[in-house]
């Protein structure tokens, strides 16, 4: 009878000793720690990443924001006057920004690894380059009333469990362009769909864009990502606006003619 | 048999819970009052003069003139909530002012510093004694961020920081201790005190403190001699 106590004790020690160590549950997917988006197209450059991702169908006054959006992007984004784009000599650098290490950030990852943080309350995505951090609210609240929410580049996100995936609603982005010939504006919601492989080692995020005004039906894409390597840190980006070099091109652009 | 039973259930028990499993949760928004701080005197080492301090005081000052990231420890004297999330193997320390995040890892090792790139925030590691979270830190770059210590003192590449998070008053409030080592700087180690608060519930991330370089009515006001 004793021993079958001690049995009895002991397997339930090592019950709940390894259901602790499968935490989170089952149902709540382990995205913590950094990752690198990968390109699983075969698409060779970072541009060429979305390249292959279905094209957004846009609506008549959509496809005219956009359009406006791109004629302004056309335009030179800082004062050219300090570099006269004259062809340079060999060696000699292009000035191709004005040095400012600020950086809108967004909702995507961009070549840089991102880091993925889940506490009880909060899921939290921080970058290794300049850029806001992405806070997924998991407490519960609701988005805020928009006429008193000034957008930003990541906006307002609340996130659930669902299904073994980490589900992120977000609305009140600044107005602009999305991955695939989209457009966005505050009221845009974007839904997120974090799942991980089985392995742990991939993380998928599907994105879709849903916004009738915006939007002739849902704006759909996916992004991969791989773990960094167990033990491995995140970097710091460092940028400094003060140094002449930050300003320049490694990549001379075309001669002029 | 039945209390060797009991202390062999014990014993798994604490067997267990290594990491961060059990261990007291500080995740929040956190944010310094005016009367959050306890700061005594540095005893700084002979070697650190005036002119030492006054060079020191000028590439702080050009740090915060081109907004460069501010790093530890003026990155933890946030004028703003600063945003911790506590995960299964690391802690996230987010800020709203011009700094990167940290990351302080559960893990027993640093990084390898032959290969370690030194940055504003240093390489930490974490791990729990009782309820105390204990971070130490090392990997610093001098040359980077703004690099007054409070008290006294600056941070060089050779700094090693011990941080003590303890959580007080049920919650309401989080003390952490910061203890500086560096024979260059200090005679003796530095220690000082801030004590956090939490911030609402329902507190909403707002975007960083901005800061643009280029702004010269900025710059003007910041190099008035």
């Amino acid at each position: 009878m004793r021993i079958a106590r001690v049995i009895t004790l002991l397997s339930l020690a090592f019950a709940t000793t390894l259901a602790a160590q499968q935490q989170p549950a089952a149902s709540v997917p382990d995205l913590e720690g950094g990752w690198v988006r990968v390109d699983v197209e075969g698409s060779g450059n970072f541009t060429g990443l979305a390249a292959k991702f279905p094209r957004a169908v846009l609506t008549p006054a959509a496809q005219a924001a956009a359009a406006e959006q791109a004629k302004r992007a056309a335009q030179p984004r800082f004062d050219f006057a300090r570099d006269p784009s004259r062809p340079k000599g060999a060696g000699e650098g292009y000035v191709v920004t004005d040095g400012n290490c600020s950086l809108p950030g967004g909702v995507e990852p961009n070549s840089a690894a991102f880091h993925v943080v889940q506490s009880q309350e909060q899921v939290l995505i921080v970058r290794e380059n300049p850029g806001l951090p992405r806070t997924i609210y998991m407490d519960g609240r609701a988005h805020p009333d928009l006429s008193r929410w000034t957008p930003t580049a990541v906006g307002h996100s609340t996130g659930r469990y669902e299904a073994g995936a980490l589900v992120v609603e977000t609305i009140g982005l600044t107005s602009g362009n999305v991955t695939a010939g989209g457009w966005r504006a505050p009221e845009t919601r974007l839904t997120e769909r974090y799942r991980v492989s089985p392995d742990g080692r991939r993380l998928t995020i599907a994105y879709t864009w849903a916004d009738p005004k915006i939007y002739v039906k849902p704006h759909t894409y996916e992004i991969v990502a791989e773990r960094t390597p167990p033990g491995s840190w995140a970097f710091e980006s460092w940028c400094d606006s003060s140094d002449p070099s930050q300003r320049l091109s490694i990549v001379p652009p075309p001669q002029n003619k | 048999m039945r209390r060797a039973a009991w202390i062999l259930f014990a014993v798994v028990l604490m067997l267990r819970e290594p990491s961060a499993q059990g261990s007291p949760d500080i995740s929040g928004f956190w944010e310094l009052s005016f009367d959050s701080r306890h700061v005594p005197t540095a005893s700084l080492a002979p070697a650190v003069t005036p002119a030492v301090l006054a060079k020191q005081a000028d590439q702080d000052g050009s740090a915060i003139r081109w907004c460069n990231f501010l790093g530890l420890p003026m990155a933890m004297d946030s004028p703003r909530p600063i945003n911790i999330r506590q995960g299964r193997r690391e802690i996230v320390i987010n800020f709203e002012t011009v700094a990167t995040p940290r990351h302080l890892y559960f893990r027993s090792a640093h990084a390898n510093m032959d290969v370690f790139d030194p940055t504003s925030n240093g390489d930490s590691i974490a791990r729990w004694e009782g309820d105390t979270l204990v971070v130490d830190t090392i990997g610093f770059d001098g040359a980077k961020g703004v690099t007054a210590i409070p008290g006294g003192g600056y941070r060089t590449s050779d700094s090693h920081l011990i941080e003590r998070y303890r959580l007080m008053s049920g919650g309401a409030v989080l003390s952490v201790t910061f203890t500086w080592e560096d024979p260059r700087v200090f005679r003796t180690p530095h220690s000082y005190e801030f004590r956090y608060v939490r911030a609402p519930r329902l507190y909403e991330a707002q975007p960083p403190l901005a800061c643009n370089p280029f702004d010269e009515a900025r710059a003007a006001f910041l190099e008035v001699p």
